[in-house]
């Protein structure tokens, strides 16, 4: 997976369909769950792109439409576009395409916590520090 | 083999069990991207489970360490279909239409197993719920939902009454 471009709120992924990656012996389908790992990887990102700060986080949940299979003759593309943020909270939202292509191979709506281990530090860390 | 606690003693005792196991291990055979994963097939006293052995391609985050959120989705996606094939009579290959999966606890580097539960079995699609667990399981780090289109043939629809 290579970052194609990191922008305020917006992440471009790209990965090259390698043969493993497969759904299917006789076919070049590329599995979802490829797409799916795209979507995750690239929203993970987004929340560091909204957010501009890189602090630790954790995928909540993801869900995923697959719209189109995904042939494994072009590279996919992955926009992850950070649509909302709280303290707390990232609300992702992600569109697969295949390089060339303006159809969309899948959609994608992750919920990522944010600050997951940095609330835990900061909430230890001042009583260690005064002990 | 790494060890699950009560589920691995029922799996090991489990020898002459259904023909189902071995139906699972040759669906998943078939998905070049399971056997990149490493995904194998074991039967326990509550049904088949699919284990993911932990290796270092697999981690998404080093610091902590912890599996990548792309690999359990495979994981559920792909329980999901084999599940969903197995039932079928004629052992259709489902499209996965779409899943939605909620992280519950982080998953550790170290042995993942999955558990599908078919929600409902339809005669164009199924729904199927998959369990994730490591060494306890009943403090799953994901459950996922998995909705698949069985492709339909009128044929295909008159062969299935026959059986």
């Amino acid at each position: 997976m290579q970052v194609v471009s990191v922008e305020q709120g917006q992440v471009c992924m790209r990965l090259t369909p390698q043969s493993w990656m497969f759904s299917q012996e006789d076919t070049k389908e590329i599995c979802t769950s490829v797409l799916y790992s795209l979507a995750d990887s690239a929203g993970g990102l987004a929340v560091f792109a909204g957010a501009l700060e890189l602090m630790p986080i954790a995928t909540l949940d993801l869900r995923m439409d697959y719209l189109r299979p995904a042939g494994g003759d072009q590279a996919l593309l992955a926009v992850a576009t950070c649509r909302h943020l709280t303290d707390e909270v990232a609300f992702i939202h992600c569109d697969i395409l295949s390089e060339g292509n303006r159809e969309l191979l899948a959609t994608a709506n992750a919920t990522f916590m944010r600050n997951t281990q940095g609330q835990q530090f900061h909430a230890g860390g001042r009583e260690r520090e005064s002990a | 083999m790494s060890t699950i606690g009560d589920s691995a003693q029922h799996i090991s005792g489990a020898g002459e069990s259904g023909k189902e196991c071995p139906d699972w291990q040759a669906l998943l055979e078939r998905i070049p991207y399971a056997r990149h994963l490493g995904l194998e097939v074991q039967r326990g006293d509550a049904g088949v489970l699919v284990h993911l052995p932990c290796r270092e391609a697999l981690i998404g985050n080093f610091m902590l360490p912890a599996l990548h959120g792309g690999v359990l989705g495979a994981l559920i996606e792909l329980t999901a279909r084999v599940a969903a094939q197995s039932q079928d009579t004629e052992t259709r290959c489902p499209r996965i239409l779409d899943s939605h999966i909620n992280y519950l606890r982080s998953a550790k580097a170290r042995s993942t197993f999955a558990r599908a539960d078919i929600v409902r079995q339809g005669r164009r699609t199924s729904l199927v719920q998959v369990t994730c667990w490591q060494g306890d399981e009943n403090k799953p780090i994901a459950t996922g939902q998995v909705q698949l289109l069985l492709p339909t043939m009128a044929a295909q629809q008159e062969d299935r009454h026959g059986h």
